[in-house]
């Protein structure tokens, strides 16, 4: 928990029609954070991360990725800034192999003619608009493709550097002896670590893990809980993830955030949150709390659906 | 292999070779003819391959971007007939005059690939198929209405100065150009578009850009491939890029399977020849040349039952998304694979 940080909401919404399916949306990532992200089915979790990894445009509010705002950017874009997620449905590149599924992800950073640096900046201080900055990121990519063409000695080495960081990050991953099977074919526990092994090849400096531990056995879960601490400390990463898993969750995040209806009913450390009445009511309906002494919350506005 | 011969090797290796079977077969008329008109669908199957198997969108107005190169290159040549290149001897001259008109024809096509792609491929789905079908049909349409493209007439008189090295070494640069994509970077990222657009976009690639690139890309060896074609036929009208002739790309795509360079060209080099073993066949057992006529008319239902059977008995296609390499018996010594 250092530093700025890298992934900054604030007030985010959107609304699909008259439909809201997120509201007021805070949310704050540093590096060495382990949040996690909780509601019951429908509450907004994973438009949230769409929202975040710019598959949504925000219809209020801010996001910043790095301390740059990315409100409408395309996801490659964000990604590029430092934000990888993995996705909720298993989404890898099915008839690539292992190796490929990661190197994909590692494009490589050939800047053959203007330095990736001077074209952030450019972006930067136009807040993403900037033509020039686009022209020379079309030139550099227009050289890099001749290079490839080509095959050019320094394209053969960079190709080379690729895999060596991809075998890298598989082994990292425990995935070394699979790096020539397709993807589509490998067990379901390890489709999950190759899609964190591929997301961790864009050399995120936010890592957004979607349920990462759906379908895995208990032993799985205990080995995956060890493997996404070990990771936030070897990559220095700021973790965010959504899990139904209430074991997991309350074991490895020091903060979660509990959604319901799109609207944050709870935040804060996992023993607060979990003996937090709303959050009870919306896991397991106010019925449960009655019938266990417990008060019941008076109604929030989110139960009602405002729909156009 | 030093890393900066490893790219240039190829290319002396197929000039060496290629030389050697001009001087050798370049004589025989009927053959050049043959082998040229099998090069140009190598070209545009191989080329349609980028977009349509690599990638993963579908396109299906390639004879529209053959025309584009086919008129421009051809014109181009008309109006340059009687110019010559100072200082260089006739023949000399013609072939630089050929060279250019075929970049032209090319970068004509690749334009037209932007143009038409940068709209229709910023979204998913099937909306490049409806687009460059259009295209296909516009192009047709403008050129048999346009004095200067000579109307339903075509264009006659182009200078024939293509030849059996100028089509195969064509072939030659976009199979090379296939190859080293697939085994790099931007190979597989098109890859990665193909098999999921959402999460190759959330891994950061430009999707739009790298499916832009690929269409451009295959573009313009359309373009060329239409350049060469008006160079050995002696005239090029309207009704040899109709829709008919798209489809037949894509059958030879689809047959050799989407994906597969090798698998693109077994297929061109299969269909193309396919009804000229007909025609002769039904020539030799004399059946009489009413019928051996009928062989083109009858191609397309055969290429239609052929589909379907390849459908039913090998959806993927011929190869696949695999080469042919990767088909072969293992005695066979295996080329290195681009994709691991």
């Amino acid at each position: 928990m250092s530093g700025d940080p890298l992934l900054q909401v604030v007030q985010v919404g959107i609304e699909f029609g008259g439909l809201r399916a997120l509201h007021g949306f805070d949310l704050e990532v540093r590096r060495g954070d382990l949040k996690g992200l909780i509601g019951p089915n429908g509450a907004g979790k994973t438009t949230a991360f769409n929202l975040l990894t710019g598959v949504y445009v925000p219809t209020h509010g801010e996001i910043r990725v790095c301390g740059e705002r990315v409100n409408g950017r395309q996801p490659h874009q964000i990604n590029h800034l430092g934000l990888a997620r993995t996705f909720q449905n298993i989404r890898l590149f099915r008839a690539l192999s292992a190796l490929d599924n990661v190197r994909v992800a590692c494009l490589s950073d050939a800047q053959p003619l203007f330095s990736r640096a001077r074209i952030d900046e450019l972006r930067r201080r136009s807040s993403g608009r900037s033509v020039v900055a686009s022209a020379m990121d079309a030139l550099n990519n227009y050289v890099d493709w001749w290079r490839a063409l080509l095959l050019t000695p320094g394209f053969q080495e960079e190709e080379e550097e690729l895999t060596r960081k991809a075998e890298e990050l598989l082994s990292v991953m425990g995935l070394s002896h699979r790096r020539n099977e397709e993807a589509r074919n490998l067990p379901y526990g390890e489709q999950r670590r190759l899609e964190i092994a591929r997301a961790l090849g864009t050399r995120p400096r936010v890592l957004l893990l979607d349920e990462p531990a759906a379908g895995m056995n208990t032993r799985e879960k205990a080995d995956l809980m060890v493997l996404i601490r070990q990771l936030r400390d070897q990559f220095s990463l700021g973790i965010l993830l959504i899990e139904h898993d209430m074991k997991l969750v309350m074991g490895i995040c020091e903060n979660i955030t509990v959604l319901d209806h799109g609207v944050t009913i709870a935040c804060g450390a996992p023993e607060r949150v979990r003996q937090d009445p709303k959050v009870i009511e919306a896991y397991l309906g106010d019925s449960y709390l009655a019938s266990h002494g417990m008060p019941v919350p008076p109604a929030t506005p989110t139960s009602e659906h405002p729909v156009a | 292999m030093p890393p900066a011969l490893r790219g240039l090797l190829p290319v002396l290796v197929a000039i060496a070779v290629l030389a050697v079977l001009q001087l050798l077969l370049g004589g025989l008329p009927f053959f050049v003819y043959l082998a040229s008109i099998v090069g140009v669908n190598v070209i545009l199957a191989v080329s349609l391959n980028i977009v349509n198997g690599m990638t993963g969108q579908f396109s299906i107005g390639h004879a529209g971007f053959m025309a584009v190169g086919a008129y421009t290159a051809g014109k181009l040549s008309l109006l340059l007939k009687d110019v010559a290149i100072s200082g260089l001897p006739g023949v000399v001259s013609d072939q630089v005059q050929f060279v250019g008109t075929l970049l032209a024809g090319g970068v004509a096509a690749a334009l037209c690939g932007f143009v038409v792609g940068l709209p229709s491929l910023r979204l998913r789905g099937d909306y490049l198929a409806i687009v460059t079908l259009g295209f296909g049909e516009i192009i047709r349409v403008v050129v048999q209405n346009l004095d200067v493209f000579g109307r339903a007439l075509g264009l006659s008189g182009i200078p024939q100065t293509s030849s059996l090295f100028a089509v195969w070494f064509c072939v030659f640069v976009v199979v090379l150009v296939a190859r080293r994509i697939v085994g790099s970077t931007h190979g597989r990222s098109l890859w990665a578009i193909r098999e999921d657009e959402v999460a190759a976009e959330a891994m950061g690639v430009d999707t739009t850009g790298y499916k832009v690139r690929a269409f451009v890309i295959s573009s313009f060896f359309a373009g060329v491939a239409g350049g060469l074609f008006a160079h050995f036929v002696p005239i090029i009208n309207p009704g040899s890029f109709t829709f008919v002739k798209s489809i037949e790309v894509v059958v030879m795509v689809v047959a050799g399977g989407l994906g597969s360079t090798t698998g693109a060209i077994v297929a061109a080099v299969f269909l193309t020849l396919l009804p000229e073993a007909l025609r002769t066949l039904f020539l030799n057992v004399g059946a009489g040349a009413s019928l051996a006529q009928k062989v083109d008319q009858i191609r397309m239902p055969v290429y239609g039952i052929l589909l379907v059977i390849l459908m039913l008995v090998r959806p993927q296609g011929l190869f696949g998304t695999r080469e042919i390499w990767d088909v072969l018996p293992r005695w066979i010594p295996r080329a290195r694979k681009g994709l691991t």
